[in-house]
């Protein structure tokens, strides 16, 4: 049975989701074998694509809606969602 | 047959005359479209996949030649590696290819065109950006598919090297022993191609109108990086004649040289230090090459706009200490953060109207406390080396220079709480760019320990004209009445309070201005490191006694036309070959 987990996050970062924190998203999502989404006002995004995350244009503030559906779901949302609250290491 | 000729912006100065060699001769625009049966779809796709792979293992090697002091770059280079890997953009090409029978190359294009159309959409102006990465990753497994030709690597003979664009990856592999000039079609004047091109000495004109793919690869062409000129199937009088003005370039290159190393004293022995404007941990080499005194202005912005995120402060601290020691014993001046928010925040804020008169520089870093924070502590930590100094851009009147200085006082005291070591009394100045600053200037003297004076933004606000604007960039003028007055009373006030004063900006590399800036006793000039020798040289040769004297004539003139003869008649008596070589801000 396919676990289905859903998290809301909020882009804390101040230069919000450019391309370092897409790139390290994206990267993430890759070593998981469970389909992640991020979406964003009526878009939606694929989290193991770069080019589809900078697409999400989401600054600071932006509340987004983490999706995985897989295997390993639990653990990709809660190392996603990590990353947001460690604000991708930057703005320390 | 009539030569042809295409204008760009020159970037970087000398003749180079050759054959051209197109880069990325398959650029999209003459891709041709083929349906293919439905047979050959599945080694399409495997055509495909394959440049992919090709394309990203080409990209791994670069990235691991990157070498260390060229760190920007590789962040860069990885992140187009991450749009190379993904998944989503290479099944879109494919998609296209199973699903409508195209060609791998069409294929490709149409999946750049989908991303194009997302991204077109996106109000935030550095997002929008990107999609030029997305096109030159893009053009590489293009190069792939149409067999590996057109590349870097291709060449075999010295060439002009033409190019779309050139991107950073590009300039890795630039060999100088084959390159002897570039042209590219995208590209402005501070452009890092140029930047790049100045440091290997090789001449190169950006943003050049109409370079197409229509050129003949391999004709001779002239490409002329004074005047931004480049010159297809020239006539014999066009060859003889540049072929000329390539040796005068050559022997008066070896002659500035010579003496480049020599201080900047006038025959009657008024002395005037040459530092350099920089950016990059490359440009040092070429400062010290070129006989610069020291960095009268470290842009600090790179390390900001490079990596797409906001630098940690240790990460600041190393860049700062390893470019003053690199830079020892001659000292550093490193500006504080003078980005707009346009630029900085990206998305995070609406674009401004108005950026050049918003929240940019000093306004950005009092806003962003935190930001500025980060950055003072680590030039705060680099002062232990002895030769740092520090500057605060865009500075408007006194009130903001004491709110910067008390938060520069308490961030001082938090490192002293935490025992780091800093030099206190590191030598604190602030830019003049600002009109207020300059009617002011008397009492901002008193608060800090040097000025420099930012020619570009003076002329700019004073004259009320964005010179980036065609229609009125006639009025961008450095010898207005109000600019030289303005900069006149900037050094007179820092001389009554006792403090030095400098002058950065393109004024300082204009071979016209600076006798009259010779007059006015400016201490130092700061200035992009190539233009040093030149420079130099004429300091050298001139004396204070007539640069006074001219200044005294300029003082009391009403008319920039008048300002402009007056300096264009001293230079044509006295540095006949500048005018030849040069460019200037002083038109006709």
């Amino acid at each position: 049975m396919d676990d289905v987990q859903e998290r809301t996050i909020r882009v804390g970062n101040s230069l919000g989701l450019h391309a370092r924190p897409a790139g390290k998203i994206s990267q993430e999502a890759q070593r998981y074998a469970a389909s992640i989404s991020v979406h964003s006002g009526g878009m939606e995004a694929d989290a193991k694509s770069i080019l589809d995350l900078l697409s999400l244009a989401a600054p600071q503030g932006t509340e987004l809606r983490l999706r995985a559906q897989g295997p390993d779901a639990a653990e990709a949302i809660s190392s996603l969602t990590k990353m947001f609250e460690d604000m991708f290491g930057e703005d320390r | 047959m009539p030569s042809r000729t295409l204008y760009g912006i020159p970037v970087s100065a000398g003749i180079a005359i050759g054959k051209a060699y197109c880069l990325n001769r398959n650029h999209f625009s003459g891709m041709a479209r083929q349906t293919l049966g439905q047979e050959d779809v599945p080694r399409e796709m495997e055509r495909l996949g394959r440049a992919f792979e090709a394309a990203l293992l080409d990209l791994e090697r670069i990235l691991s030649l990157v070498p260390e002091d060229l760190k920007e770059h590789a962040a860069i280079i990885e992140s187009h590696l991450m749009m190379l890997r993904d998944h989503k953009f290479r099944k879109r090409a494919l998609d296209h290819i199973e699903n409508t029978r195209i060609n791998a190359e069409w294929a490709l294009e149409r999946a750049v065109g989908d991303l194009q159309e997302v991204f077109a959409a996106i109000a935030d102006e550095y997002l929008r950006q990107r999609m030029q990465d997305v096109r030159l990753v893009a053009e590489r497994v293009l190069g792939k598919l149409v067999g590996g030709e057109g590349g870097l690597n291709a060449i075999t003979h010295r060439a002009i090297l033409l190019a779309h664009d050139l991107s950073p990856a590009d300039t890795i592999e630039l060999d100088v022993n084959k390159i002897m000039a570039f042209a590219t079609a995208q590209g402005g004047k501070t452009s890092h191609a140029g930047i790049l091109a100045r440091s290997l000495q090789i001449p190169a004109v950006v943003g050049v109108e109409g370079l197409g793919d229509d050129l003949a690869e391999g004709n001779i062409i002239i490409l002329d990086g004074f005047h931004g000129r480049i010159i297809l199937e020239p006539d014999e009088d066009e060859l003889a004649r540049y072929t000329d003005l390539q040796a005068q370039f050559e022997s008066y290159q070896a002659t500035i040289m010579r003496s480049c190393q020599l201080p900047a004293e006038t025959i009657d022995g008024y002395r005037m230090q040459v530092l350099a404007n920089i950016e990059l941990f490359e440009e040092v080499v070429a400062v010290n090459d070129n006989g610069g005194e020291g960095i009268g202005l470290y842009r600090s912005e790179y390390s900001y706009m490079s990596h797409g995120g906001m630098p940690t402060e240790d990460e600041l601290t190393e860049i700062y200490m390893d470019m003053a020691s690199l830079v020892a014993p001659k000292k550093l001046v490193i500006r504080t953060l003078d980005v707009g928010a346009d630029k900085l925040m990206r998305m995070q804020v609406p674009s401004e109207p108005n950026p050049a008169l918003g929240l940019r520089a000093i306004r950005y870093c009092l806003k962003h406390r935190d930001v500025f924070r980060t950055q003072l502590r680590a030039i705060l930590k680099a002062s232990v080396l002895g030769n740092v100094s520090i500057m605060f851009p865009m500075i408007s009147g006194l009130q903001e220079l004491v709110e910067v200085k008390k938060f520069y006082r308490e961030v001082q005291r938090e490192m002293h709480a935490e025992g780091i070591c800093f030099r206190e009394d590191m030598p604190m100045g602030i830019m003049i760019e600002v009109p207020s600053a300059v009617i002011t200037a008397d009492f901002l003297a008193r608060e800090v320990d040097f000025f420099s004076i930012g020619t570009n933004d003076l002329i700019q606000y004073s004259l009320g004209i964005d010179r980036t604007n065609k229609d009125v960039s006639y009025l961008y003028q450095p010898l207005h009445p109000a600019i030289v007055r303005s900069i006149k009373w900037v050094v007179d006030s820092a001389h009554r309070a006792g403090i030095e004063v400098c002058l950065c900006g393109e004024l300082a590399a204009d071979p016209f201005c600076i006798p009259v800036l010779m007059g006015m006793q400016v201490d130092s000039i700061s200035l992009g490191p190539h233009a040093i020798p030149g420079i130099k040289r004429i300091v050298r040769q001139a004396s204070m006694e007539e640069c006074s004297a001219l200044l005294k004539q300029v003082m009391t003139s009403q008319s920039v036309a008048r300002n402009n003869k007056l300096v264009r008649e001293m230079i044509f008596r006295r540095f006949p070959e500048e005018l030849m070589f040069y460019s200037s801000l002083v038109d006709e």
